[in-house]
């Protein structure tokens, strides 16, 4: 087998890639499948692992994968801290700060976004001085081809990168994904393919971007001054998180209008959503819904399944930039000063073969 | 050397590999993150007809490692994987399998030890095998995973003692590298060979006592033949070694060095941290540092001499542990070391740094600093590397403390009558005025049934609550540190002794209500357990159900592990694929019925055994207040509620109330109560005409679909039988 040339490697020696995910989208896979083409078909060594934690989706989620020379070992097996390439599998990860950490000018970025701005980035508080940001509609087009966001981002990641050639993307797919879902092979070549072709380099303009500071100063407990034991007296904490993250484009839409406030959707929420306070409703004196907290909702639309009544509906995300009847949750006595975007941990314990079809999507 | 291919694997696939191609008898397991993977990989290889090994999945580790001594007293090659609490688990068993001297081999992906609970990479489980008369072989990369597996082997069926392969926890068996297997499995079988039985157990005409009652004078003996054998197993591998170098072309030695023949200042570290400090040598040595980096590949026996060997040239050593002994100043990996050099007489000057804990990231930059505080004159032999003094933490509370005054609504009101205990009020409606005891922010999955049926029970218990939770999704999603989303007061303990620590904790409160310590008034004390914890955990809820404390055990029943990657549970439905019950040629999912712990808990004759489903709410706050009244003032009160899981049971999360309210509808989960022994069903889906065919419930999940098909009718179809009996049985008792 041909070598493929690395374009660059730090001083170890390493070709460093890091994607952004959260769970569900099937990062994991896409970096597995980029680590082994690699050593399969780049005549390349190389290594891939993701961010580990418990199991579940709607979570932040890092895969890292780095490549080097046949010949070499690959000694490192610490996270990808300053990556050549960075795969940004959903633009809400942009408003985290920490999703560029490491990168410099030289970085390539490839961005999974729908967004024609001149500058996908602006929307980030922290604008990064990458150059070289690549976007692709990958969402659109998966849906379209009926294929999953990783194959197209692997596609246009190959692109990106300026060295993957798309003939050992196609055989690593046919070989990960076509043995285990034959009957979609051809669906994920497709979305490769448009992946490959349709991502494209967007000129930034250089106003106002600043270097990347390496580390914000977050407060956090230590040894001197964490409770002993790992007790924790901060109960209910975890209000501070904000999870609209996990939801994937749609959200429970409220008419008010039509509630008969029987509960069900408050019974039915995971996430405690629903705002019942005492109010009156038909001249009854009863527990009235007033809102919903959006922040904590992950748009599982359950309650929209049990609403009785069509006064919940399965609303498109991008269409209500302003939600109304957001209401944040009833029973905090102080606003929080900030709502940190949620889930520190990844989720990938397990990458057996069902784990990885439910977590890719597979059989619903 | 013999032909092999390269494979692109993790720590835990390869030593699958190995475990397939060796060719083993038995594996006896129970999952526990991170070794779990290594279970799943060979189900997947049975079920695809690649192995016959036989795997049985253990209700815990203390019986997973039972049945891997039964197995291996009875002549099978047996196998074993764990990690962490796991370990610790099955840690009695351990020195009765080196003791009665039959080999085995046990992977150990090692993982921190609780508490605090992490399932993170560190060395604190490993060492506390140090003392068990097992062989231990640490592997530090994917290739040693492979490979010391076929040495263990070999090693232990040599000497008659059990053999650990151990590596680091997801560094070592999550990440995935190139790694060179043999081509055919008859050249591993022929390396390692035929097993010989000292004593077969099966030869009727020989019969033989194991496990014998011994006194004074004969222990002693049998622990020195424990000695020897370790001191022959030393011996033994270097030639091991050698000819497993010519076998595979890979030469191994008790230790492994990087510049460390000229150096004067050694690193010493266990597993992967190894590979990534050999970068700070080059970074190091560019700048004219002798510096060296030495690990070691055997940790038992403990190859003294040569470290001490291998360090000769040093004036400085730095043994980094993964882990501390504490008040002892050092790891274990430093004791043994500093130890070790005593005996050779060396002069050496020694620190230790304990680092990495809970599997926090080792860079090549903290192996140079790690390197350069050796060299200092002014720091310590013993500290801990990469702690943080922190911050405060903002104070002041976000809610409301929940007293009686804020709980205490009056939208369910419970009676003792003459007719028995009755339950009026409970609509969803009044209820909703309950404060939530959950605050949101938590992390589980989008339409995860746990905090759906807490909020149901909780809801209706207008008291003050007090909450246990067993290990599981419910615990992890809830109490990421530094948050938490409980906003009453709440304990975590293991995952098995749940309803014993809450016996425990129950009892105190109310003896210090009746020394006047604390305020009167009733609090109800809640045992919150799924993912399986009342497979591990049903003897303490048994014992506990016996004792009669005042106190609720509550399941959440999701069918399976679901926190670790979704393994079979023992009430997963048979038939349900899952990480450890594959789909394949040769297997068609769980092969056995799914456990009916109401009518364990029934036969406790504890005083209030109930089923609840979120599909009906008013029925579930009934129940949940009920039961929430006998724990109060009668004794242990059971409610199990079962819990959707969209992830795992690979459905849509908004449709999870329909798929529980099938459950209900086929009778797979019936809904009744078992009050004073008295049995009384609160909806019967035959009477009202809504009665489906478990094929119809089992065809709305990914996880049993399949069961639909042609092919798996008689699965089903038994499932049918069974479920139908046992509805019948619910009903006789009526």
């Amino acid at each position: 087998m041909e070598s493929v040339r690395l374009p660059v490697v730090n001083q170890s020696g390493y070709y460093e890639i890091r994607l952004e995910s959260i769970g569900g989208l099937g990062a994991n896979l896409c970096g597995k499948m980029m680590g082994e083409l690699g050593t399969k078909y780049m005549g390349l060594n190389s290594a891939s692992f993701s961010s580990y934690g418990s199991e579940k989706t709607g979570t932040p989620v890092k895969a890292f994968i780095r490549y080097c020379e046949a010949s070499k070992d690959i000694r490192v097996h610490s996270p990808v801290t300053t990556p050549h390439l960075l795969g940004i599998f959903h633009d809400a990860l942009i408003q985290d700060h920490g999703i560029f950490s490491g990168c410099n000018s030289d970085s390539i970025v490839v961005m999974n976004t729908e967004n024609n701005l001149e500058d996908p980035c602006a929307a980030a508080n922290n604008i990064p001085s990458v150059k070289c940001v690549f976007t692709v509609p990958a969402q659109k087009i998966a849906i379209e081809t009926h294929s999953r966001i990783n194959v197209v981002m692997l596609g246009a990641m190959a692109k990106a990168s300026g060295f993957i050639p798309i003939e050992s993307v196609n055989k690593i797919c046919e070989e990960t994904l076509g043995r285990k879902y034959p009957q979609t092979l051809s669906n994920n070549l497709e979305g490769i393919r448009r992946g490959y072709n349709e991502v494209k380099r967007v000129e930034l303009t250089l106003t106002g971007r600043t270097e990347i500071s390496s580390e914000k100063e977050t407060e956090a407990w230590g040894y001197q001054t964490a409770p002993i034991g790992g007790v924790n007296p901060r109960f209910g904490s975890s209000v501070i998180s904000d999870l609209s993250a996990s939801r994937q484009g749609y959200f429970p839409f409220f008419l008010k209008e039509r509630c008969i406030n029987c509960g069900l959707c408050d019974s039915a929420c995971p996430d405690m959503v629903f705002q019942f306070q005492k109010g009156e409703y038909r001249g009854k004196e009863m527990m009235v819904n007033t809102g919903l907290d959006y922040y904590h909702c992950k748009g599982c639309l359950r309650c929209v399944s049990v609403c009785p009544v069509q006064a919940l509906v399965k609303g498109v995300e991008s269409e209500h930039p302003d939600k109304q009847w957001f209401l944040p949750n009833q029973d905090l006595i102080r606003v929080p000063d900030y709502y940190e975007a949620a889930g520190p941990d990844g989720y990938v314990t397990s990458e057996s073969y069902l784990t990885e079809k439910r977590i890719e999507g597979g059989e619903i | 050397m013999k032909e092999q291919k390269a494979a692109f694997a993790s720590g835990n696939e390869i030593a699958a590999v190995a475990v397939r191609q060796i060719g083993y008898d038995l594996m006896g397991y129970y999952p526990i993150t991170p070794s779990t993977q290594i279970a799943e990989n060979l189900d997947l290889m049975r079920a695809e007809g690649k192995t016959d090994l036989i795997m049985i999945a253990a209700e815990g580790e203390h019986s997973a490692a039972g049945i891997c001594y039964g197995a291996s007293v009875g002549g099978g090659r047996v196998f074993n994987a764990t990690s962490a609490n796991g370990l610790l688990y099955a840690l009695e068993q351990f020195p009765v399998q080196s003791g009665t001297r039959y080999p085995m081999v046990m992977n150990v992906a090692c993982r921190t030890v609780s508490g605090p609970l992490s399932i993170k990479g560190d060395h604190s489980d490993i060492m506390y095998m140090l003392n068990t008369g097992w062989l231990i072989l640490f592997a530090h990369t994917v290739q040693e995973v492979y490979d010391f597996n076929i040495m263990a082997l070999r090693l232990s069926e040599s000497v008659n003692l059990p053999a650990v392969v151990a590596f680091d926890g997801f560094f070592t068996s999550h990440q995935k590298r190139r790694c060179m297997c043999f081509a055919e499995d008859s050249d591993v079988r022929a390396f390692i060979g035929e097993k010989k039985e000292t004593y077969p157990f099966f030869d009727i005409e020989h019969p033989v006592t194991v496990g014998s009652y011994m006194n004074e004078p004969d222990l002693i003996n049998n622990r020195y033949q424990i000695h020897q054998a370790m001191e022959d197993a030393r011996c033994g591998l270097s030639k091991l070694f050698a000819e497993y170098g010519e076998f595979s072309g890979r030469l191994y030695h008790e230790w492994e060095g990087y510049c460390q023949e000229d150096a004067k200042t050694i690193l010493i570290l266990l597993g992967s941290s190894y590979d990534t400090a050999l970068e700070a040598v080059d970074v190091l040595r560019q700048s004219g540092k002798k510096v060296g980096v030495v690990t070691l590949h055997v940790l038992r026996p403990f190859p003294a001499d040569e470290i001490c060997e291998a360090c000769m040239s040093a004036e400085r050593i730095l043994i980094a542990d993964r882990q501390d002994s504490y008040g002892a100043g050092g790891g274990n990996l430093s004791l043994e070391i500093r130890a070790a050099l005593q005996k050779k007489g060396c002069s050496v000057k020694v620190k230790s740094l304990v680092y990495g804990l809970g599997g926090k990231d080792f860079y090549v930059e903290d192996a140079i600093r790690m390197f350069e505080w050796a060299e200092r004159d002014d720091t310590p032999d013993f500290e801990y590397y990469g702690i943080s003094a922190g911050t405060a933490l903002e104070e002041r509370d976000f809610f409301a403390p929940l007293t009686r005054d804020k709980t205490a609504v009056g939208a369910t009101r419970v009676e003792e009558t003459e007719s028995g205990i009755t339950v009026s009020g409970g609509t969803l409606n009044a209820t909703a005025a309950v404060p939530k005891r959950l605050a949101p922010g938590h992390g589980a999955c989008p339409g995860c049934g746990i905090p759906v049926n807490l909020n149901l029970l909780l809801r209706a218990i207008e008291d003050p609550v007090v909450l246990l939770f067993q290990t599981g999704c419910g615990m992890i999603v809830t109490t990421p540190y530094p948050k938490t989303s409980f906003k009453v007061p709440y304990l975590h303990n293991l995952f098995q002794n749940g309803a014993a620590t809450l016996s425990g904790l129950a009892e105190i409160c109310y003896r210090k209500q009746k020394k006047g310590e604390i305020p009167p008034g009733d609090i109800v004390f809640i045992m919150v357990s799924g993912d399986g914890g009342l497979d591990i955990g049903m003897g303490s809820a048994i014992g506990t159900a016996l004792r009669g404390h005042r106190l609720l055990l509550f399941e959440y029943d999701n069918g399976g592990y679901m926190n670790t990657g979704y393994q079979l549970s023992y009430s997963t439905p048979m038939g349900a694929r899952s990480s450890t019950s594959h789909l394949g040629k040769n297997q068609y999912g769980k092969t056995f019925f799914h456990k009916d712990m109401p009518q364990i808990m029934a036969a406790a004759n504890i005083p209030y055994v109930a089923t609840a489903a979120e599909s009906n709410p008013p029925d579930f706050i009934k129940k949940a207040a009920k039961a929430a009244w006998y724990a109060k003032n009668e004794g242990v009160a059971y409610l199990k509620a079962l819990s959707a899981c969209p992830l795992n049971w690979n459905d849509r999360p908004d449709k999870e109330r329909d798929v529980i309210g099938a459950a209900v509808d086929c009778c797979f989960f019936p809904l009744y109560e078992v009050e004073h022994g008295k049995t009384s069903l609160n909806y019967d889906p035959e009477k009202t005409g809504k009665k489906i065919p478990v094929v119809d419930w089992l065809s709305m999940m990914g996880r049993t679909k399949h069961l639909c098909r042609e092919e798996y009718q008689e699965i089903a179809q038994e499932l049918q039988k069974e479920v139908d009996r046992r509805f019948q049985c619910i009903k006789e008792k009526v």
